[in-house]
């Protein structure tokens, strides 16, 4: 498939339109990034779940929809199943692996992955071919604003700001609260969070309850946009919030919501890339996940930590 | 003056290697007592276990609350506050940061406000690098934060684990300075393990020796500086 008009070189009015398409899917992957930020700065481990634990939750509030609830509901009742959820996969796989191994976590969440993966076409079997999933926001198509000569959808703008809102929760979370305190402590020193009496299994609990319900929410706003929910479609955002988070370094919160929004934006911005234009054989639609790898791959042999990663350098 | 602290028979280790082979140990409120031992005889295994960092047995008896079996976070609320060996402040969060987290057990949000204040003015280097990340301080001013830090939680006894190593020596003097000010102002009481002895004996009211994961002697600093072989084994005299 390719796009009718790839002509961001000629008129700025498209490309603004790429770039606020590219914000607006990038910010779910940012939302996802940092689902994988909160977990990884707590275990410093990647969940490779995390995708399907999103999938999961999407299934369900679309299940909730479906027996006529109202989508906002169902998408609340998911993600706070989601939270219990999330909490009782650390304390019942992954804490009891982590003794075992520092390495048995990572099989686990891999195992998990595809685990989540079976179970949903198990009791969801349409899912295969995909289910239809309503918009949170006014899809018609004449819901846009005129702003500079681009038609900006409002759904578009809706993801985007829903995104950025709970982006500012969380931080809020981190950087304002006791417990964002004591999260930020078990990433830093979790032998001396023990000893200023942070009750550090407690807080990485509450780091997988906390990622599962990004999760949810991050699902529920992709297959909104897609308007459709299908077992694969996760793990494309996956894969692509994990590369996000590994671009703004893993360990930064900031770092994972820039290098979403940067992912999302250079993905468009590929996509649509000018036919005329040199090279444009192999850049376009089809390559643009792997052009926006190809970018990621520059950055992190330049700066190996990330763009915004803790390069650990301390005085003693 | 009341026991304190009271260590009986402690045995404890990493895994199935046991460090301390029984260790007893007695710390009276409102002294300072130090651990003297060469590496590798037990001390920082001691204190580990006192704070519930690793798997113990014996008796450890603080206050007359028996704590063996009690995780670090509950140790913490009941008084005792570790200072552990390379300080262990919070790298990547700010100094200010470093104290509230200090302070994590308690839940009077004002008096830990006005505390963070207090503890500035007997660290004013502190107080002038309170926005910046703890990482980026001296390793002296960095062993003022980590002491600043366990006091942030209102400890009756104090653990420090080494405090002198890798400071310069007059650093080194300015930080027991210090430790001895806030044993005898405030009336903390202090269990310092040292490999500098001389120093240490100087604020010391009670001295053990640990030896291969056992006391082997203990007694008053000027009783044990006595001893001809803890001359030569720790004062280099």
């Amino acid at each position: 498939m390719r796009f009718a008009a790839r002509t961001w070189g000629h008129d700025v009015k498209d490309l603004l339109q790429y770039v606020l398409d590219g914000l607006s899917i990038g910010s779910v992957y940012a939302l996802v990034a940092l689902g994988l930020v909160v977990v990884y700065r707590g275990t410093g481990h990647i969940n490779f779940a995390q995708g399907e634990m999103a999938l999961f939750s999407t299934l369900i509030t679309w299940w909730l929809h479906d027996k006529g609830w109202p989508l906002l509901l169902a998408i609340a009742v998911s993600a706070a199943l989601a939270f219990v959820g999330g909490a009782l996969i650390e304390v019942s796989l992954m804490r009891p692996a982590g003794r075992r191994s520092p390495f048995a976590p990572v099989i686990i969440a891999i195992g998990l992955f595809a685990g989540l993966n079976s179970l949903s076409g198990l009791l969801f079997p349409e899912s295969g071919q995909g289910l239809a999933f309503p918009s949170l926001f006014p899809n018609d198509p004449d819901d846009f604003v005129s702003i500079f000569g681009a038609n900006w959808r409002i759904e578009r703008i809706g993801v985007f700001v829903v995104v950025l809102v709970i982006t500012a929760l969380l931080f809020a979370l981190f950087q304002k609260t006791k417990i964002g305190l004591a999260m930020r402590t078990v990433a830093n020193n979790t032998e001396s969070a023990k000893l200023v009496g942070v009750p550090t299994n407690k807080i990485l609990m509450f780091s997988w309850a906390l990622a599962a319900v990004i999760g949810a929410i991050g699902g529920a706003l992709k297959a909104g946009i897609d308007a459709n929910v299908s077992i694969g479609s996760m793990f494309t955002v996956f894969l692509l919030s994990s590369a996000a988070a590994t671009l703004g370094g893993l360990d930064s919160a900031g770092g994972a919501v820039i290098g979403g929004l940067s992912l999302g934006v250079i993905e468009s911005l590929v996509g649509n890339y000018p036919e005329e234009w040199p090279g444009s054989d192999w850049i376009g639609i089809e390559t643009k996940t792997a052009v926006a790898f190809l970018i990621i791959l520059i950055v992190l042999l330049l700066r190996p930590a990330g763009l915004f990663g803790t390069a650990r350098v301390e005085r003693v | 003056m009341s026991m304190l602290l009271s260590v009986r028979g402690l045995h404890a280790g990493y895994g199935p290697v046991e460090v301390l082979h029984g260790v007893d140990l007695e710390v009276h409120e409102g002294q300072v007592a130090v651990i003297l031992g060469a590496n590798g005889a037990g001390k920082t295994t001691t204190m580990r276990a006192v704070s519930g960092m690793i798997a113990r047995r014996g008796e450890i008896e603080f206050d007359g609350t028996n704590i063996t079996k009690s995780p670090p976070e509950a140790i913490v609320r009941l008084g005792i506050a570790q200072v552990p060996q390379g300080r262990g402040t919070f790298t990547d969060i700010t100094v200010e940061d470093n104290m509230r987290a200090g302070a994590y057990v308690r839940h009077d949000h004002h008096a830990v406000a006005t505390d963070i204040a207090l503890w500035y003015e007997t660290f004013p280097r502190l107080s002038d690098r309170r926005s910046q990340k703890a990482g980026t301080l001296s390793g002296g001013e960095q062993q003022m934060l980590a002491i600043a830090r366990a006091l942030m939680s209102r400890p009756r006894l104090l653990l420090c684990d080494e405090p002198s190593l890798g400071l310069a020596p007059i650093i080194t003097k300015e930080l027991f300075q210090i430790i001895k000010r806030l044993n005898e102002q405030q009336g903390l009481t202090v269990l310092l393990v040292e490999q500098n002895a001389n120093l240490a004996l100087e604020i010391a009211h009670h001295v053990c020796l640990l030896e291969t994961g056992q006391i082997v002697a203990s007694g008053s600093p000027e009783v044990i500086a006595d001893d001809d072989a803890v001359r030569r084994a720790y004062l280099g005299t």
